[in-house]
């Protein structure tokens, strides 16, 4: 205990100077804490929908016992990821006709020199995609064609574009998802089976079942596009490849083969040897990207 | 401007007893039996859930009507009623069948209440063997990628297909679109 009736007057002054100081700053503290608090609650309720997802990317491209690749692929460049989102792209030239390799790399080419492209006016990708394949029908008057899968990743937003049957894969939950509808003969018959009242076994059977009802190189084709985003999740897998990769390895497989917890190398890693051992004689070209999407740290 | 499509299918089973079940008046009402799981006559089942549905009785509340359904249908009856309203459904149903919305590119299980749609949100209702060959993710793919209540159930039908071949006993569903 003191008595400051003893202390030098200095002393006792240079105390309550320091008190005093003391009591500012502990104001202040107080009224930052406060402050920042109600800030980042704000902030928080503001964003708490938005959620900025990280992609997480790689590929393969592998030509199986075909002579020639007729698969090419396009992946935005990732340094502009945040201002105009990701596009992934894979076209699969047709078996059967000339220039598959032509075509295929025309599209991809296209997309690169037109990328950025506005992730909300997706009637504009789509006339995009359009253009292309009228050029390739004034070209080729369908003696040649190719296949299209495209996402375009914003924020936690997915748009998705298909022409063909070329694979959209989503795996949520272990559980994998063909996101887009293959524009085969198959659907049609499908369609008219089930109107029918019949099953659709003989719809599989048939030799056209396979053969395409649309793909880049048709005249005034019908792109499959969202009309609206889908919203992604932390921890989902796209794959956006050729059918050749889900010609070896179905999807069930494609899920057996790789672990939730993997990067996106790991996995592309583990589909591609997937397919590798799977050992078919007759083993198309096939390319994937993939992509991991990772809740990103601010 | 609600859009909507409605597909039956006999599968393999011998004969229906699923029944999907549309009034027009005084707003659009869509009801789904499913018969498949009943033991005992499910054919009959359905022609008293018909017949309700069709009396003055199904202008009647929902609350009310569901009251009635239980009153007079088998205690492990399976069904689903979905009324249109102004500014959005009103829902209730009991057992495997159930409706999910796509809203905001998301899906979810249509809870039993009164929910609020806006423009371009789609409502699938079906009994769980249509679901069972699908994923919420290709349902949410298919209804966002599609044009039309039509598409969209094609769409839907021919994920089934490539699971089962439509060889699986009775399907039925209605989708339901809010246009823009």
């Amino acid at each position: 205990m003191y008595d400051f009736d003893l202390l030098p007057g200095d002393t006792v002054f240079a105390i309550e100077v320091a008190l005093a100081l003391f009591a500012i700053a502990f104001v202040s503290f107080t009224a930052i804490s406060i402050y920042t608090l109600i800030k980042t609650t704000l902030y928080q309720k503001k964003h708490e929908d938005k959620i900025n997802l990280m992609c997480d990317v790689a590929y393969f491209h592998e030509r199986g016992k075909r002579g020639n690749q007729e698969d090419s692929v396009y992946i935005s460049p990732l340094d502009q990821l945040v201002q105009h989102g990701l596009v992934a792209a894979c076209s699969d030239g047709m078996g059967g006709l000339l220039n598959g390799e032509v075509v295929s790399k025309y599209v991809t080419d296209t997309l690169k020199e037109r990328y950025p492209f506005d992730f909300n006016d997706q009637m504009e990708i789509n006339k995009m995609i359009t253009g292309i394949s009228d050029k390739v029908y004034e070209d080729y008057h369908l003696s040649a064609g190719a296949t299209l899968v495209m996402v375009h990743i914003m924020d936690d937003l997915l748009n998705f574009y298909n022409l063909g049957d070329s694979n959209i894969i989503l795996i949520r939950n272990n559980r994998a998802t063909l996101l887009n509808n293959k524009q085969n003969y198959a659907a049609i018959m499908i369609k008219k089976f089930s109107e029918g009242g019949i099953d659709t076994v003989d719809a599989y059977k048939d030799s056209r079942a396979r053969g395409l009802t649309d793909f880049v190189g048709n005249h005034k084709c019908n792109v499959q596009m969202t009309k609206r985003p889908m919203k992604l999740r932390d921890n989902d897998i796209i794959i956006v490849g050729s059918d050749g990769v889900t010609d070896s390895m179905p999807l069930n497989r494609i899920v057996s083969h790789i672990h939730p917890d993997q990067n996106a190398t790991s996995i592309a890693r583990m589909i591609k040897y997937g397919v590798k051992s799977s050992k078919n004689p007759r083993q198309d070209n096939y390319s994937a990207i993939i992509i991991k999407l990772r809740r990103s740290i601010v | 401007m609600i859009e909507y499509y409605t597909f039956k299918h006999r599968g393999d089973a011998l004969d229906f007893t699923d029944e999907v079940f549309l009034r027009l008046v005084p707003n659009l009402t869509v009801a789904l039996f499913f018969g498949s799981n009943l033991k005992v006559a499910p054919k009959s089942q359905a022609l008293l859930f018909s017949e309700i549905l069709n009396s003055e009785e199904g202008s009647k509340s929902i609350e009310y009507l569901s009251s009635v359904f239980d009153e007079c249908l088998d205690e492990e009856s399976e069904y689903l009623i979905l009324r249109v309203l102004k500014n959005g459904v009103e829902c209730y149903r009991r057992g495997g069948v159930f409706a999910k919305i796509v809203k905001d590119g998301q899906i979810h299980v249509l809870p039993n209440g009164v929910f609020g749609l806006s423009k371009g949100d789609c409502i699938v209702c079906a009994t769980s063997n249509f679901y069972k060959y699908l994923t919420d993710e290709g349902i949410l793919a298919d209804a966002l990628v599609s044009g039309s209540c039509n598409d969209w159930m094609n769409m839907l039908i021919r994920r089934i297909s490539d699971q089962c071949q439509l060889k699986c006993g009775n399907l039925s569903a209605v989708t339901l679109k809010l246009n823009d």
